[in-house]
């Protein structure tokens, strides 16, 4: 039985691969221009084996525009999601997301202050003072949650809530003095988009969730031991306070990163892992494989609904998530309500 | 003198200036069932905590083959020492096989999967406790006695030296009690018990250590420790004590009434009850 399990989760795993291929080159299809998936393996094909004929402004559309930004969409799903799913484990906390913790609104003051003392949307002031300002929010976290295993998650928890508020309030106030031309930018870049995406700028998000992906299957029994309780945990020589701290801090990281080259994606870290055990059937984080798939697939295709809904403009992808995931919500409990 | 396979010495414990464990000495004797019994809030928790290195004493120590066990790696410790807890984890969905499994963690590096041992090691267990036909269940979905079962499952997957268990027999039917207490002597290893059902004490326990106020007042086999008079010093009830007919163990018989108000009710109402149907069988 347990290999008839084990098998049909291998199963799943190549099929979510194959979907997320062929999603890979359907999204690329996708978009303002004219592009056909025939174009798309033309262009792909040539670059790898240098054959076939293809048009200069296809291919720059196709391999400088559309690819980058698939790729960024899937990694940033894929790392949220996974972020979430961690966090919701080591805190045992269904409602557990990469932004409960104050990263977004950490990364939300960064890019004010960025936007409002460089005054440009500079391509490289505005993430780095995310990212600062979210690693900030994190550390001030941290520092809250202490090394103890008692309370430690309701420290975490509520510090999470109270830094939210504090950078919030700090946003506001900048905003409120500053000039609306930066109210706007500051709106745009939190609504979240793949716009910016490049191909240099590729390379820290993907590495951060491959590093820390590979961190999380490591600690796989770790984490699925806290599950069951701290004591429980501890009496299996888990040195739980400090596990979740590094938990935290690696979840954190994803984020920030994610944050500060996409903007605030919101539910996609609370509401994938949620889907994954649901249809699975189990809360433990075996399938971070699955989990993280999932995830990536999901942006890849709201990408794709922000860029086509609306002729000649882009919707934001957090109202996307955030609608998808409002209602996904009120659908669950909906049921959950039948079922017990 | 030999070194003792498990000792406490000289242990002490407190919180906010509140004693709660006072100088416990004691040694815990190899393949032996201990019992620890105590009235609420005697300390028996909290004594466990200490033995399975969750709560660091102020004073003195527990010390596993004269080491202390504060000196031993967490992960070296919990290869030594399973525990299961008082209440058992609720509201997550894992398998029964996954939380069983959850016991080969001590024996496992970072980045290892389970092996076809360990699949041997894990399937064994479960035969042991006799939930085969569960394995694939949602834990959630087992009955409280099921449930222990599983964790004790879990616990012999560690293969411990020792297995503590805090209150295994609460919330249970009369018949997972004994078969739970049957189970863990079965497995012969050392286990640190905390009982509340001093009957089941006695017959299931090879020793009996007795707590108040977080001191050890009595240690010694049932035989021993139960007598009508320590029970009364200890748990404040007046009992008689006589050998139960299959093991010849101690066996409590207690008397009840002690609500002097509701007790004189009682009787006076008793006694009106039994006039008036005397009254009434005789008319």
């Amino acid at each position: 039985m347990i290999d008839a399990i084990f098998s049909l989760r291998f199963l799943l795993l190549i099929v979510l691969t194959v979907i997320i291929l062929l999603s890979g080159l359907f999204a690329t299809s996708f978009g303002a221009a004219n592009i056909s998936m025939l174009d798309v393996f033309t262009v792909l094909g040539h670059q790898a084996f240098s054959f076939g004929e293809i048009t200069a402004i296809k291919e720059r559309i196709i391999i400088e525009l559309r690819l980058p930004r698939v790729i960024l969409a899937f990694f940033a799903g894929a790392g949220l999601a996974l972020s979430g799913s961690v966090l919701q484990t080591v805190t045992r906390n269904p409602l557990a997301d990469p932004y409960l913790f104050g990263i977004s609104s950490g990364a939300s003051f960064g890019a004010v202050i960025a936007i409002t003392a460089f005054s440009t949307v500079g391509s490289f002031a505005l993430p780095v003072g995310a990212f600062i300002g979210s690693t900030i929010a994190v550390l001030l976290v941290l520092a809250m949650a202490g090394n103890r295993v008692n309370q430690q998650i309701e420290k975490m928890l509520l510090s999470g809530v109270a830094v939210s508020f504090m950078f919030s309030a700090g946003t506001s106030l900048i905003l409120y003095m500053g000039e609306p031309q930066a109210a706007a930018s500051v709106l745009f870049w939190t609504l979240g988009s793949f716009a910016r995406a490049q191909w240099d700028s590729l390379a820290m998000p993907v590495f951060t969730v491959l590093g820390c992906l590979v961190l999380f299957i490591g600690f796989k029994r770790q984490i699925n031991a806290v599950l069951a309780g701290d004591e429980s945990a501890q009496t299996l020589g888990i040195p739980v306070a400090r596990l979740r701290l590094f938990m935290l801090i690696l979840s954190s990281l994803i984020t920030a990163t994610i944050v500060a080259h996409c903007g605030g994606i919101g539910f996609v870290g609370l509401m994938i892992p949620h889907l994954v055990r649901l249809s699975l059937g189990s809360s433990s984080i075996g399938s971070l494989w699955i989990t993280a798939l999932v995830g990536g697939l999901f942006l890849v295709w709201v990408d794709v609904v922000a860029r086509t809904l609306l002729t000649n403009q882009e919707l934001p992808v957090g109202v996307i998530t955030s609608v998808i995931g409002s209602v996904f919500f009120l659908v669950i409990l909906t049921h959950r309500k039948k079922g017990s | 003198m030999s070194t003792p396979f498990l000792a406490i010495n000289n242990l002490s414990w407190q919180v906010d200036h509140h004693q709660i464990l006072t100088n416990i000495n004691c040694t815990f004797p190899k393949g032996k069932v201990i019992g620890v019994i105590g009235p609420n809030g005697s300390g028996k928790s909290s004594l466990l905590r200490c033995i399975y290195r969750v709560t660091k004493p102020c004073a003195g120590g527990v010390f596993y083959q004269d080491k202390n066990i504060w000196k031993i790696p967490a992960k070296q410790y919990a290869r030594t020492m399973a525990v299961v807890l008082q209440e058992a984890p609720h509201n997550f969905s894992m398998s029964v096989t996954q939380v069983i499994a959850m016991g080969l963690t001590p024996h496992k590096g970072l980045f290892s999967f389970d092996n076809a041992e360990d699949q041997v090691i894990l399937t064994e267990a479960i035969n042991r406790v006799g939930l085969s036909e569960h394995a694939d269940q949602p834990f959630d979905s087992l009955s409280g006695g099921e449930k222990q079962r599983a964790l004790i499952a879990r616990a012999i997957v560690q293969q411990p030296q020792i297995l503590v268990m805090d209150e295994p027999t609460n919330h249970l039917d009369i018949k997972y009690q004994i078969q739970i207490l049957e189970l863990v002597r079965s497995l012969g290893i050392t286990v640190i018990v905390s009982i509340h059902d001093l009957n089941l004490a006695s017959a299931m326990c090879d020793s009996l250590m007795v707590l108040n106020h977080g001191e050890l007042v009595y240690q010694g086999t049932p035989e021993e420790v139960i007598t009508s008079k320590r029970l009364s010093d200890v748990f404040d009830i007046c009992c008689t004590v006589q050998p139960h007919p299959q093991t010849h163990k101690p066996n409590i018989c207690y008397y009840y009434g002690y609500q002097h108000n509701w007790q004189d009710e009682y009787h006076g109402s008793q006694k009106q009850d039994q006039e008036l149907k005397y009254e009434q069988s005789h008319d």
